[in-house]
């Protein structure tokens, strides 16, 4: 409103002014505007984007080049025309950008937009590569799985093999065993009968009690020791509990503990065997509780057969241990 | 209304008279000049703010020689001046904005191809 009253009041005054001035003459300045303006116009890429602003110039080129005033004015409108033409280029210009810039901000969201789907299908795609992952694994774990089936068979196999080996093997020992069974037997049938035989010489030899100057003399046979042994045997202790019984009846009276032997082998050995024996005795006796004060062992060797040393009963009546009540 | 009538008449009588206009003959190219800088003309339209601001200047002196019709020409030249600097400033906005989104489309595309290869596009 405002500058459409401007304009009236520009063309009143430009009638006015026309009434003083001379006509209009050729105008470069005027000439070159208006190329301004077709120039523009003729842009196709522009002149659709500032129509209004287009028209303005338009108008305002049209005033000059109608314009009957003094050169002052004209000129005036002219640069005016001017200044219009430029905004209406600006103008256009700036459409041109805006609707550059919707097209970028298009192509921005579609990046992002592919960007996201792309995600998305990567996202996709690992997932199924993990599912294959998560099938090769199983597939191998199954591979796996059945190769150590495999080797449990083998195994198995191989057990059995061994069970086989170790079935021989038992066989083989059960063999073995029932030798050793046998032999087993037929050693305690031997032990049996050697029993018998000691039963037999214990009733006839133990507890031989002679009085001799030194005091009641309590001989035990050679039933205490294996041969060439210094220690007593298995059951040894107990057959001279009877002995003991019989020590302790005599509380007061020393004790002498003597080794002997047969003649058989080197003298210094059987007096080293009398006198281990002899200590061998001893060390039972105080065990069973005869006082140790009471007791000494002495070896005697092969020096004090009691019976004949040509024949084995008399070797095995002087293979002995005589204990001694002694009297003083 | 009123005093764009006054304004005509005034000029109307500059033309062959000498009458002096009022000061507020200078509001509105003033006022144009304030919203063209605040448009940023002085960064985007320096030549056209120069202009605006010169032909305001003539435009006052020429009222104080009394050359009214010249100083009227003056300040409708500094404010369509003022006014061409408001367009390009804001002209020059959009352009900016252009090259910008420009160049993050292109960074976008370049980081796209890098993450996603032939896929894209």
């Amino acid at each position: 409103m405002n500058r459409s009253l401007t304009r009236i009041s520009l063309i009143l005054m430009l009638v006015l002014l026309s009434a003083c001035t001379a006509a209009p003459k050729k105008d470069l300045a005027l000439e070159r505007v208006r190329d301004e303006l077709d120039n523009l116009r003729s842009n196709t890429e522009l002149a659709g984007y500032a129509p209004l602003a287009l028209g303005e110039a338009e108008r305002a080129l049209r005033k000059a080049e109608m314009s009957a005033g003094d050169d002052l004015y004209r000129s005036y409108l002219v640069y005016m025309a001017d200044r219009r033409i430029q905004i209406a280029r600006t103008m256009a210009e700036r459409e041109q950008y805006e609707q550059t810039l919707d097209q970028l901000q298009d192509e921005h969201s579609k990046m992002l937009i592919q960007a996201s789907q792309l995600e998305a299908d990567h996202a996709r795609m690992e997932a199924a590569e993990a599912r294959l992952l998560v099938a090769t694994t199983s597939e191998e774990a199954q591979r796996a799985m059945e190769e150590k089936e495999t080797a449990q068979q083998k195994e198995a196999e191989s057990a059995r093999a061994a069970q086989l080996s170790a079935e021989e093997a038992d066989q083989a020992r059960r063999l073995a065993d029932s030798r050793a069974s046998e032999a087993k037997f037929a050693r305690r049938e031997a032990d049996l009968a050697s029993q018998q035989v000691t039963s037999l010489t214990r009733q006839l030899e133990n507890l031989q009690l002679r009085e001799t100057e030194s005091g009641v003399v309590v001989t035990l046979g050679d039933v205490l020791f294996a041969s060439g042994q210094a220690r007593l045997v298995e059951g040894g202790r107990s057959s001279l509990e009877e002995v003991v019984d019989l020590l302790q009846t005599e509380p007061d009276k020393k004790i002498r503990v003597e080794g002997h032997t047969d003649s058989m082998g080197d003298a210094d050995a059987n007096l080293l065997l009398s006198e281990q024996r002899a200590q061998a005795v001893r060390e039972a006796l105080v065990s069973l509780g005869v006082a140790s004060e009471r007791v000494s062992a002495l070896g005697m060797g092969e020096d004090f057969p009691i019976a004949s040393n040509e024949d084995e009963v008399g070797r095995a009546r002087n293979r002995r241990v005589d204990v001694i009540l002694l009297d003083n | 209304m009123k005093p764009i009538l006054i304004f005509c008449v005034c000029l109307a009588m500059a033309a062959c008279a000498t009458v002096r206009p009022g000061p507020e003959i200078f509001d509105t190219a003033e006022k144009a000049i304030q919203v063209a800088e605040i448009a940023g003309g002085d960064e985007f339209a320096p030549v056209e703010m120069r202009f605006a601001r010169e032909k305001l200047a003539s435009a006052q002196k020429g009222m104080d020689k009394q050359k009214y019709e010249v100083s009227v020409y003056l300040l409708e030249e500094s404010e369509i001046n003022a006014e061409l600097a408001i367009e390009k400033s804001r002209t020059a906005r959009s352009r900016r904005r252009v090259n910008e989104l420009r160049k993050r489309n292109e960074e976008l595309d370049a980081r796209m191809r890098a993450t996603f290869g032939d896929e894209f596009k």
